[in-house]
Order: C-alpha cells, then structure tokens, then sequence
C-alpha cells in the first residue's frame, strides 16, 4: 500500500511503485481531467501540479512522489495562494474562446496556471515562452490572447 | 424572402407528447417514412419534427447529427435555431441526434463526386438535385468534409421557421387576436392586447394546427448569426469536466492494451502472457495485433510489454518510403499509357500548344493525424447486443462496423458518442472500433475500453497518401498561360475508404475527384488545360487527411502557379488576379476580392529588418475548397537552414460566417496543421515498418514556433461554405513561395528543408 495526497485528500493505494501517476489519477481515483496524450512527456496533456511545480504526470513514478502534494485540473480553483490565478486562466480561456475539441487544453490551462504562478509580475512573452503543450486543433493565437487576458486581470485586481 | 414550397414539409398524423412533428426537407420519398421524421421522446417532452423538440425544463432542443470534434458544430445549430427561433442561446440545447434516414449527410458525398460545382447549368443543377435525393436514401451519417452546418443549417432553419410560425398561429388563437398581431421575442408570444405566453406553454395547442408554408428566414448577421458567441463547450473543455471517449467509465471496466505487428501486413503467431503483472486478465490475438486485457490501462500495458509475441512475417510488406516513390516515378514517367489513368478535367487541346515550357516536379510525404485523444474504444458484447461508446466521425459506419465485428444485426448496436479529442479524418476509419468489439468478446458481459499508445496510433493509422507530380504549362508571349497539364500519382483515398468500411461495394468505378483536388475545377479556369490521376497503390493504408486532396494538389499547383508567375516576370499576386480575370466568373470575382484584401494587407504591412545573416520574404496561395475561398500570405526567415514562419495572414470568403470568432479559429487551426505538416511532418517506411513513433520525430507545432496568424473574413453572401479544413491547403504553397521570394530557392518538397 502507498501513501498519495491529491487535491488534498490522502489515498492509500495498491499500486505498482514504477506505475506513471497520470493512471493512477485518471484509472484509480477516477480524476479524469488530465489526459494521456504521448505517455512520453512530450505533449503535456496529463499537466498537473506536484507541490505548486508543474509536473507531466506520465513521466512522474507514482512511488517518488512522497509526501509530496499533487493538484489536479479538478482542484486547481480551491487551491489556496492560487485559487485567483487559476479563476482568471479558466475565464480567460472562456473569453478567448479557447477550446476547440478541447482535449488538449485541461493541461494547458494547469501548465499556464504553475507558470503565472512562479511570478505574477511576468510578462506575456515570459509566460508563454515557458507553455510548450502540443495543441493539434491550432489554438495558439487564442492562449495567447487568454495568457495576456489573464495577466490584465490579475494585476488590475491585486491590490 | 424565400416561399418554401409546400412539399418540404411533413405533417405527421402522430401528435407526440402534445406537441407536433414537423420535418425539413421531406419528398416523396420522405413522406413514405413518416417513422424516420420521429425522434424517440421521453415524458415531458414536446416534438416540433425531426430536428426540434421542447424539453420539460421548456428548453429548445436541436437535433445534431453530426460529432463536436471542436468545430462548434453543436454551437453552430443552437444559433441558428435560437436566431429564427427569437430565443436566447441559453434557452436552446443541442442533442446528438439519433441514428434515422433524416439525419443523413449527402453533401459530404456529393463534394466527393468528380463535378465541377462551378456548372451552375440547367443540367448540372438536376443531376445534383437527384444525386441528393438518391445520397439521402443511403442514409449515411457522417462528419467530415467540412460538411456539418452545410448539411444542417437549411433543415434547421426550415423547422424553425415552421416551428415559430405555429407557435405564433397558437397565441393568435388563444389571446383571440389577429397573427399579425402576435410578436416573438425572448422565447415568449405577445399579443397587441398585452397577453402573453411562453413557447413551452403553448407547444400543445400548436400541435393542433397544420404546417404550412412560411417566408424562409435568409441566412444573415442577426442577433446572433455573424456575432461571436461563447460556446457552451469553452468552461468544460477548460476545467476538465468535458468528457472524451477515454474517460468512458462503466461498472467492472477492464482495459486493454493493443500493439501491432511491427511491419504491415505482419500477424501474431503466438501470444502468451509474461511473468504475472497484478490485474493481468488475459491475453487476445486479432488478425494483425495482440492485446492484453486487465483491471488498469497501466497493467495492460505491463502485461503487454512482458508478453512473448512472435510474429509472423511471412506475408509482411517489405516496402521501404524508397519504393513508393520510385514507383510514382515510374507512373509519371510512361506517361498517358498509365494502365490505371483517370482524367478529370480536360478543356480544349492537350499540352500541344506553342509557347515557353514551363515544367516542375513535386513531391509530399505520407502523413500521419495524431488527434491529441489517441485512438481508443470501449465495447461491451452482451448476448444480442454490442454498445460502444467511441468518438467517431460516423454513427451509421461506426453501427455497421461494430455489427460486423460481433456478427449482430446493426439494430442490436448502440453507439455512444462522448466529444472527440480531434478529428481530421482519423475518425472516419473505424476499424479501431472492430478492433475494440473484437477484444470485448474475449471478455462477453464485462466492458473493455481498448486505447491505443502514441506509437499505436500512428503504427495503425491509415495516412494522408504520399504523392508525386508533374505540372507543365506553355506561357504565351503575353506571359500568360496558354496550356496546363497536371499528373498526380497517388493513390485512392476513396477506393481504399470503401473497401475497408464497406467490402461489399464496388470501388473504383468513378475517378477519385478527391486525388486531384487543389488543381481540378480551379477558379482559375485556364486555357487547354488536362487534369490526370495515375492511381498507384501499393498497398500502404492511406484515408482521409484533414483537406483530403487539397492538401496536396494545394501545394502542388500553387507553387506552380507561383513558378509560371516568376516565368512570366509578374507579381504573383498580381499574375493570379490576370489568370482569374481572363475567364470571369462568380467564382473569380470573389477570389479577386480576396487577393485585393491581400495585396492592401500587404502594403500596409511593411516587411521588417531582419538581422545580418537572415532573409525574409512572402508568399502568397489562393485555395478554394469546401465551396469556400481563402488567400493567404506567410512571411518566412531564413537563418542557414532555418526556416522560421513569422506571421500569416489570410482572408476567407465562406460566405456567410455564423459565428464569425469559430470561423476564425477553424480557419487558424487549418492553417496551424497544415504549417506542423510543412515543416516537420513526414512519416516514412523501412521493410514495412514504420519509423516515427511520437511526437519527438513526428513533430506537431508548438507556441514558440506557431506563427501569429490573423484572419479577415468576406462574407459575400454567396451560399455557406465549409471552413474546417480550408485554412490546410494554401499554407504549405505560400510558406514555400516566400521561401523562395527570400532565398530564390524552389522547394518543391515537402517537409520544407534547406
């Protein structure tokens, strides 16, 4: 049996040490917002945080996470310290119109969320110069018009 | 104003759940089947026809048969509803629509015919009338082609109209006041004497009453139609809430894993487990993979890359990308005594006119989709009934396919369709779902999701075709062409499609339209010209690639058209704006307009400096596919080998854009697939067995090299065009002519390399 805390609950688990996290969130704790997309690290579809770091949880062994705190897509907006960020990612990805078929984008939004995260006083170019997800449908214009969205809305409220 | 005429409607003699039937586009043939206009209701629901029904909850429902693989299909047929309808979007859902005859797609296949669309003839207009009416019979449901508000949007807007016309007819009669003294807005009828009820309220007197014919609304900007919309689909695509057809989760889900064998044409010999893995179940052999079922996709897959397997490569390919080539080669080499030779299109004489020759050889690679959703299904077999829940671009296919597998009557399938995590085409070919039944039947009564890994998914797809072909022309004294041939050898997409999805039929009785797209029927209606198809077919599994044809008759002959251009010392874009004005047409004259927007954006848009060491320049391409017209300009950097696409712009007339920032983005996303398969993409065979494996060495575009792409649409009012696919085809002609403009280099292969 394993220890794993996600979105703020421990689980205990029979699993494999070696199993890739992105199974054990989608197949064993029926977390299905990060997606398998190359299972290889490359496209960042399965995102997710691993203590406020973000992380493709394809490439990430369940058994060295430790007592290390894992964030999924289906918690980000609770999260505290980030809970503002991640509201402003998701409205602005709903402004910008976004998603097409959309499956690629639950890791996008969480890749976008760590990024503005290490440093809300970024610049645009700086976030989206750290964002390298594999969007098939072509969304790129649309995050960037979302990430700049995002950050206008994060400094005209901070106080 | 358009009258509809009476016969296009239906009256049922069934009044449903106290509202009333109502279905679109009925004929003689329709009013035989009444049954295919109903759609099963449930308690509280009210039918207004086929494709309309009011919810208990007093919601619109519109009827969608067609898959949301991020088109906004689903967003596109509630705003037209809602528009006719006078109703807010949020008071109007869409629903997938069953499997009935009604539902049809015959516009997908009527764009596949070898017919020049442009005919707007006597004749011509007959034939696709009929053919219309003969495609609807068949029934077929399916989404691709750039078909899907084509298809819909007259049928919705037709019941609609009706819809709102026996709404109004109600009120009238219950308020006892005059029709014309009954306003629609906002979902509720007012009468002049101040009474008012809501649509839901009055459904059951409006069933009461006769469709008759009403002034069709037309199809332009409104309170909704051309303005930008949030698309209910945005949130949960955003939040992961949204589901795809590998989030299916059923009670005692078991999951397999499936690997193929290495070399096409290859088959297991034997299969057997490996050391134990926890949740192993059991281990399934299929004509050309072996799977391994257990209780976790990660076990599968442990299972799987233990088990020993060996296979049997007596009938394997041994083809390598060498082969093919040299065999397109061959083709185009003998010439028009090709045995298998189709020629599409031929005006006037062949190529024996006098003039300068003008000659250029091209090639494109094999292609592979990678949806961002690898391939998966998840089946369950039970005694006389197969369900499966998948995405896929064809309800009726993908019940056939399932049928067949299970060796049960069609009726006895049922298909669940979650959203799809891309399409392209990929999901047109549903052998996967045959694949995901057969391993469900290892394990009767117990739903297995089978989900193919990155390599699988490119190892079992079936490519866009790689071709070759030979364009010459004879330029006049004048510099404008005075003949053109065009010769593609490629396979048959069509011929290949059909023999997999239905054996029983007969391919290759009608040339492949589809293989000489991009070149046939142009809007440049040139002079002594001959359109030829060399089907050469070796056998590697090629199908529908997001643009089909277009994407490679697209770069083929508007890098030619490009070639003549410089041949003929003119600006390119002002060399296609002579060859359109030498033969007007409607057709021309909106593709002019284009190339005007093109050449202001142009002026206005000076090139910037670049560093020492660099060259930049542009290019342009007109495309018209999908009865739509895009032009489009890249500017391209050139560092040594390094070829960076800076920004792109294109201008699009789809005739009308219902939502104006979906037609946007489809039209960049065209663009974006188009521009990862220029630049990277490729897909290559060595003894049979493909190389690229993942995104790694099948690369996809990312941020830091995906070009700032800005779209100005031209809504011409011409009939509605596609727009999924359009923005495909002209990128690869106009990254590889500004290469040219900044380098003097032609390529004429693709991927670009330097």
């Amino acid at each position: 049996m394993m220890a794993l805390t996600v979105n703020g609950t421990q689980h205990r688990l029979e699993v494999a040490p070696e199993t890739p996290l992105l199974w054990v969130l989608r197949d064993q704790l029926g977390l299905g917002g990060s997606k398998f997309g190359c299972g290889a690290g490359l496209c960042g579809a399965c995102s997710v945080h691993v203590d406020g770091a973000v992380v493709r949880s394809c490439q990430m062994a369940v058994g060295d996470i430790g007592e290390r705190a894992v964030v999924t897509i289906e918690a980000v907006q609770e999260q505290p310290g980030i809970a503002d960020i991640a509201a402003a990612v998701v409205a602005a990805w709903v402004q910008a119109g976004v998603p097409q078929c959309g499956y690629c984008q639950p890791g996008f939004v969480m890749a976008t969320i760590g990024s503005i995260a290490t440093d809300r006083s970024q610049s645009r170019e700086a976030v989206l110069g750290q964002l390298s997800n594999i969007c098939r449908c072509g969304s790129y214009d649309a995050v960037r018009e979302a990430v700049g969205i995002t950050l206008d809305r994060l400094r005209h409220d901070a106080p | 104003m358009t009258k509809l005429a009476r016969r296009a409607f239906l009256i049922s003699a069934s009044v449903l759940g106290g509202g009333l039937l109502v279905g679109a586009g009925a004929t003689a043939i329709g009013l035989q089947r009444i049954a295919a206009f109903e759609v099963p209701l449930d308690g509280g629901r009210a039918g207004f026809g086929a494709w309309l029904r009011v919810a208990a909850d007093g919601v619109f429902e519109v009827m969608v048969p067609h898959q949301e693989m991020g088109q906004g299909i689903h967003t596109l047929a509630m705003m037209v509803a809602a528009e006719v309808l006078h109703l807010p979007l949020s008071a109007v859902r869409a629903v997938a629509a069953p499997d009935a005859a009604v539902f049809a797609n015959p516009v997908m296949l009527l764009d596949g015919l070898p017919m020049d669309f442009h005919d707007d003839g006597l004749l011509h207009g007959a034939t696709v009338w009929t053919l219309d009416k003969l495609l609807r019979l068949l029934g077929l449901q399916g989404t691709g082609g750039s078909s899907s508000t084509r298809n819909i949007e007259p049928a919705i807007r037709r019941c609609a109209a009706v819809a709102l016309d026996m709404l109004r007819r109600a009120a009238a009669a219950e308020f006892g006041v005059d029709e014309a003294q009954v306003s629609a807005q906002n979902g509720v009828m007012t009468a002049s004497n101040g009474r008012a009820a809501r649509y839901g309220e009055l459904a059951a007197a409006a069933g009461l009453l006769r469709p008759r014919n009403v002034d069709l609304p037309p199809l332009t900007a409104g309170r909704l139609i051309g303005r930008a919309v949030t698309r209910p689909d945005a949130r949960p695509k955003a939040t992961g809430v949204a589901r795809f057809g590998i989030d299916t989760r059923l009670d005692g889900q078991l999951y397999a894993a499936i690997r193929h064998a290495p070399r096409l044409g290859g088959r297991p010999q034997t299969a057997r487990l490996g050391p134990t893995v926890l949740g192993v179940r059991q281990i399934v052999s299929g004509a050309d993979y072996v799977a391994v079922i257990a209780t976790t996709f990660a076990a599968a897959l442990a299972g799987l890359d233990g088990a020993e397997i060996v296979w049997d490569d007596r009938a394997a390919s041994n083809l390598s990308t060498g082969d093919v080539e040299a065999a397109y080669r061959a083709a185009l080499d003998q010439g028009p005594t090709y045995a298998r030779r189709w020629v599409i299109e031929q005006a006037g004489a062949s190529a024996r006119v006098g003039g300068r020759a003008v000659t250029a050889r091209y090639k494109a690679p094999f292609l592979a989709h990678t949806t961002m959703e690898p391939i998966n299904a998840t089946a369950l077999v039970e005694r006389a009934q197969v369900t499966v829940w998948a995405g896929h671009q064809s309800l009726s296919l993908a019940k056939l396919i399932a049928a067949r597998a299970a060796g049960v009557a069609p009726e006895a399938v049922e298909v669940r369709t979650p959203y799809l995590g891309g399409g392209f085409g990929r999901r047109a070919d549903l052998h996967y779902i045959r694949k995901a039944v057969e391993i469900a039947m290892a394990v009767r009564g117990t739903p297995v999701q089978t989900i193919w890994t990155r390599a699988e998914d490119l190892r079992d797809d079936v490519y866009r075709p790689a071709a070759m072909a030979d364009v010459s022309a004879t330029l006049g004294d004048d510099g404008m062409p005075t003949s053109l041939t065009y010769r593609i050898a490629v396979p048959s997409v069509t011929d290949q499609f059909t023999a997999r999805a239905m054996p029983a039929a007969k391919g290759g009785l009608l040339a492949d339209r589809s293989a000489v797209d991009g070149a046939v029927f142009s809007p440049y209606q040139l002079a002594n010209r001959s359109i030829e198809h060399f089907s050469v077919d070796l056998g590697i599994p090629v199908g529908f690639w997001r643009s089909v044809g277009h994407s490679l008759g697209g770069f083929f002959f508007e890098t030619f058209i490009d070639e003549l251009a410089y041949a003929a010392g003119v600006a390119p874009l002002v060399f296609r704006a002579r060859l359109l004005a030498a033969a007007p047409s409607a057709t021309s004259d909106r593709a002019e307009v284009l190339l005007q927007r093109l050449a202001s954006w142009d002026m206005a848009n000076r090139l910037p400096i670049v560093a020492a060491g660099s060259v930049i320049g542009r290019g342009v391409a007109l495309s018209e596919c999908f009865h739509s017209l895009v032009a489009q300009i890249a500017e391209v950097e050139v560092t040594g080998s390094a070829i960076r696409v800076r920004r792109v712009h294109a201008v699009v007339d789809c005739g009308c854009a219902i939502d104006p920032a979906n037609t946007i983005a489809q039209v960049r996303g065209g663009i974006h697939y188009g521009l990862s398969a220029a630049l990277y993409g490729r897909i290559d065979f060595e003894n049979g067995a493909i190389v690229q494996s993942n995104f790694h060495d099948y690369r996809a575009l990312t941020l830091a090299d995906a070009p700032e792409i800005s779209v100005e649409l031209v809504n011409s009012n011409a009939p509605i065009g596609g727009v999924g696919e359009i923005g495909t085809p002209g990128i690869a002609p106009a990254v590889g002519n500004a290469i040219f403009a900044a380098t003097g280099q032609r390529r004429r292969s693709l991927p670009f390399t330097l």
